[in-house]
C-alpha cells in the first residue's frame, strides 16, 4: 500500500523504526487508541510464519553465517556486517583509531531478529557510577523509578528467569514478583563448570570475587509462570490471527538463536508488531526517514521526509512527508544520531551523535577434560555476574561472563574448522570420527564483555563525501578504548585463565588461527576484541540541557514534540546487554506520551 | 545425499579426473588395509579432491581448490560454498559431536541439560 500523508496528520504519532522500542510503543500507543505510523528503513519481515522460514534457507545456505545471514540488507537500507569490520569497507565509514567492531540490521523486527536473547537489568549502582565510583556519568533516573518498568518490559517480551538467581549486586526486585516464565534450562555444560568452580575464591583489583556461574535472564520462552502465555510465532492470516496458535511457545533447543530463530520461541519485536491494535497501526517497510523537518521558530517538528523504495535490489525511490503530532525515532541508536545530524539538528549541547558505546570484548576458549554437550541448546544459558561489582570499579572496567553452548563457533568457526583442521592433517575414516567425537563436544567458550565509559571522542559524525546508494549519509565513526576498559580487558582475561585451570579447562584461546577480530595493545599486551552489538550514547539522556540530548523522558531538549528512544539515550551501559532496559525506558516513555496525547 | 554430492561434483571437476578417482577408490574396495586409501590422499591430483569430499560430507561445504591444482588439471574456477540447505543440514560433524545442525532437527526443550552421548562410555 502507498500512502501518501503529505496533505495533513492523519497519524498521531510517528515512530521510525520497527526495532523492539519502535514496536513496545507502537503496540502500547496503539492499545491506548491512538494511531500510529511505523516507517521502517528495511524490508518487511514477512508476517507469515511460510515466509519468515524462508530465511532460515538463507542461514543455511550462507557460506559465512554470521548475525546477518539470515537478514539480506536492501540497497536502500545498508547496514553494517560483521566482514566489514575487516575489510574497513562497508556501511560504516571507520575512521579509528580503533574500528568499531559491532553491527546491527535494517529490517523490520531490527536486530532483535537475530540478537541472542539474554535480557539483563542494569544493576542499581550501573544508574549513578559517578556518585559511586567517580566515573562516566550518572542516569537522570534511579533504579527504583525504572523497576516497575523493568516488569513491564520482562512481560512484554517474554522473559524467562527465576527471582531466587537474579537477586545479587543490590537488584531487587517488587515484593512477591517473579519472571513470567521460569528460567530456561542451564546447559550440562554448565552444570559440569559450576561444579568444578563455584565458590572458588578469586580478587578483581583488590576486590575478593566469589564465583558462581548463574543462569540468566533470557527472553526464550519457557515453562510459564502464573498464567502467562508464552507468544509464539508470528503468522497473520486472513481471518485474523495474528500469531500461531501454538508454534514457538517453548524454546526447543535450536542452537541458532543468532541468526535466526527457527520457531520463532525467542522474542522478536515482529510479535509485539502482531499484537498491536492492527487497526490503528500502520507499518510502512521500505521507507527511510531521510529528515526531520522543523519549525524554525517554535522548534517543533512538523514531519518527517522519507524515501520509499519498492524493489529491495534497487535505489528508485519516491519522497514523502509523514507527519502527526507527536515523532519518536526509534531507529537505532547510530541512525537516530544519523537522521538529527542529516536534518541539521545539531542541539545546543553538540552531543548528537557523541558519546559512543559498546562493549569491547574478548574471547577465552578451551577443551574442557571431559565432554560437555557442546552444540546443544540456546547459543548460552549461563553466565558469571561476579565482576559486574566492585570497588575496582573507580579503576577500571566492570565485566560480564558469557558461557557458550556452541562450542567454539564464534572463535574459530567450528565445527567446520575442526574437520577441515583435521582432515588437513591427513585424518580419514574411523581414525577422523573418533578425533572428532573427542573433541567437538568438549569444546568450551568464554566471551567476556568490558564496560566502557561514554566518551564525547567516540562519536558518529555525517560526511557528504559519504552517502548510500539512496543518497542519505552513512555513518562515519570515531571509536576509541581508553585505558579503563583496556585495564578491564586485562583483568578480564587474567580472571577466565584462572576459572579454565580450576575447571580443568585447556587454555586453547589462539587469536592467530582463531577468527580475525581488531587488536589492541594494553601495557605490551595485545588483545583481540569483539563487538556485542551493543551501541549505546548517541543521543545522551540528561537533567541539563546543556550536557544532553534528551530528557529523562527521552524527550529532545530543543523539540519538544520529538522522542529519541533507545539505547542512544544511555549514558552509562554497565555489563548488561541494553534491550531490556531499552525497552523499560521505551515503556515509560509510552506513559508520558500516552498521557500527553489522550489529555 | 549421495546423488547431490556426485551431481556437485560433475558440475565442479573435469569428467576425466571424477573418473580417475571413482576408479581409484572402486579398486581399493574389496582390499585389505588402507594402502590404496592412503595412495588416493597422497596423489597430487587426486588428494585435494578426496579431502573437499571428505570435508563436503561433514560440513556440506565445498572448498575452493588452489589456483595450481587448478591449472594443472584443467578445472574451471570454483568457489567456497555451501553445497545446499540440505547439505549443510546432513553435515556428519552434528553427528559427531552428538548434537543437531545449529538451527534444524531441534532436540525438544531442556535436552541441552542432559549428558552428551560419550561421557560415560
Amino acid at each position: 500500500m502507498r500512502a501518501d500523508l503529505s496533505g495533513g496528520a492523519t497519524h498521531d504519532v510517528v515512530v521510525v523504526g520497527a526495532g523492539v522500542a519502535g514496536a513496545l510503543l507502537a503496540k502500547r500507543l496503539t492499545t491506548a487508541g491512538l494511531r500510529v505510523l511505523v516507517l521502517e528503513a528495511g524490508p518487511e519481515t514477512p508476517w507469515s510464519f511460510e515466509g519468515y522460514a524462508r530465511h532460515l534457507d538463507s542461514f543455511f545456505a550462507a557460506t559465512s553465517k554470521g548475525a546477518e545471514s539470515a537478514w539480506p540488507p536492501a540497497v536502500g537500507a545498508p547496514q553494517p556486517d560483521s566482514r566489514d569490520v575487516r575489510s574497513g569497507d562497508g556501511y560504516f565509514v571507520q575512521r579509528g583509531p580503533q574500528p568499531y567492531g559491532s553491527t546491527y540490521t535494517r529490517a523490520q523486527g531490527g536486530s532483535t531478529l537475530h540478537w541472542l536473547g539474554v535480557s539483563l537489568r542494569m544493576l542499581p549502582e550501573d544508574f549513578a557510577l559517578r556518585s559511586r565510583y567517580g566515573v562516566g556519568r550518572d542516569w537522570p533516573l534511579d533504579y527504583q523509578t525504572l523497576e516497575p518498568y523493568y516488569r513491564q518490559a520482562e512481560l512484554e517480551i517474554g522473559v524467562a528467569a527465576d527471582v531466587a538467581d537474579q537477586t545479587y549486586h543490590g537488584i531487587e526486585f517488587a515484593p512477591g514478583y517473579d519472571y513470567p516464565m521460569q528460567r530456561i534450562p542451564q546447559s550440562y555444560s554448565d552444570l559440569t563448570l559450576a561444579a568444578a568452580v563455584d565458590g572458588m575464591e578469586t580478587t578483581i583489583g583488590d576486590s575478593p570475587i566469589s564465583v558462581r556461574i548463574r543462569s540468566y535472564p533470557a527472553a526464550r520462552n519457557s515453562i510459564p509462570r502464573n498464567g502467562f502465555r508464552p507468544v509464539g510465532a508470528v503468522d497473520a492470516r486472513t481471518d485474523g490471527q495474528a500469531l500461531a496458535r501454538d508454534l514457538g511457545q517453548r524454546c526447543a533447543g535450536n542452537t541458532a538463536c543468532t541468526p535466526i530463530c527457527p520457531i520463532q520461541a525467542k522474542y522478536n519485536a515482529g510479535k509485539s508488531l502482531a499484537q498491536a491494535d492492527r487497526s490503528r497501526l500502520q507499518v510502512l517497510a521500505q521507507a527511510v526517514a531521510s529528515k526531520i523537518l522543523v519549525d524554525a521558530g517554535s522548534g517543533l517538528v512538523q514531519g518527517v521526509e522519507y524515501k520509499r523504495y519498492d524493489d529491495p535490489r534497487s535505489a528508485r525511490h519516491a519522497v514523502h512527508v509523514a507527519r502527526a503530532r507527536v515523532y519518536v525515532l526509534a531507529a537505532h541508536a547510530v541512525e537516530n544520531a544519523k537522521l538529527m545530524l542529516a536534518s541539521g539538528l545539531l542541539g545546543t549541547s553538540g552531543m548528537v551523535g557523541r558519546n559512543l558505546m559498546d562493549h569491547p570484548s574478548i574471547y577465552g576458549w578451551g577443551l574442557a577434560p571431559t565432554p560437555v554437550g557442546a552444540f546443544r541448546g540456546p547459543q548460552s544459558t549461563s553466565g558469571i555476574d561476579d565482576a559486574r561489582s566492585g570497588a575496582f570499579r573507580s579503576q577500571h572496567a566492570a565485566f560480564r561472563v558469557d558461557i557458550g553452548n556452541d562450542g567454539w563457533r564464534a572463535t574459530t568457526g567450528a565445527p567446520d574448522t575442526t574437520v577441515t583442521e583435521a582432515v588437513n592433517q591427513g585424518l580419514y575414516g574411523v581414525e577422523l570420527l573418533t578425533h572428532l567425537r573427542t573433541r567437538l563436544s568438549r569444546q568450551v567458550r568464554f566471551s567476556l564483555n568490558v564496560e566502557q565509559l561514554a566518551s564525547p571522542d567516540n562519536r558518529v559524525t555525517i560526511d557528504p563525501q559519504f552517502i548510500d546508494p539512496l543518497g542519505n549519509p552513512r555513518p562515519v565513526i570515531h571509536y576509541d578504548i581508553d585505558d579503563y576498559s583496556l585495564a578491564g580487558m586485562a583483568a578480564a582475561k587474567r580472571f577466565y585463565q584462572a576459572v579454565f585451570a580450576r575447571a580443568g579447562i585447556d587454555d586453547r584461546s589462539d587469536p592467530a588461527t582463531g577468527v580475525w577480530f581488531p587488536t589492541v595493545t594494553y601495557e605490551g599486551e595485545e588483545f583481540h576484541y569483539h563487538g556485542m552489538g551493543h551501541f549505546a550514547g548517541t543521543h545522551i539522556m540528561g537533567d541539563d540541557s546543556s550536557t544532553s540530548v534528551v530528557d529523562v523522558d527521552q524527550r529532545s531538549w530543543e523539540h519538544r514534540n520529538l522522542f529519541l528512544v533507545g539505547s542512544g539515550s544511555f549514558p552509562s551501559m554497565g555489563t548488561s546487554n541494553p534491550t531490556l532496559t531499552l525497552a523499560a525506558l521505551a515503556l515509560r516513555t509510552a506513559d508520558q506520551l500516552e498521557t500527553g496525547l489522550r489529555g | 545425499m549421495a546423488s547431490t554430492y556426485l551431481d556437485e561434483l560433475d558440475a565442479l571437476l573435469p569428467a576425466s579426473l571424477l573418473d580417475r578417482i571413482l576408479n581409484a577408490y572402486s579398486a581399493t574396495t574389496d582390499q585389505p588395509g588402507d594402502e590404496h586409501l592412503k595412495a588416493i590422499l597422497d596423489d597430487p591430483d587426486l588428494g585435494p579432491i578426496a579431502r573437499n569430499i571428505i570435508v563436503m560430507w561433514f560440513c556440506g561445504t565445498w572448498t575452493a581448490l588452489p589456483a595450481e591444482w587448478r591449472s594443472r588439471n584443467d578445472a574451471a574456477e570454483d568457489s567456497t560454498h555451501v553445497v545446499s540447505p540440505a547439505a549443510y543440514q546432513a553435515g556428519l560433524q552434528w553427528v559427531a559431536a552428538g548434537a543437531h545442525p545449529a538451527g534444524a532437527r531441534q532436540q525438544g526443550f531442556g535436552a541441552w541439560s542432559t549428558e552428551p552421548p560419550g561421557t560415560t562410555s
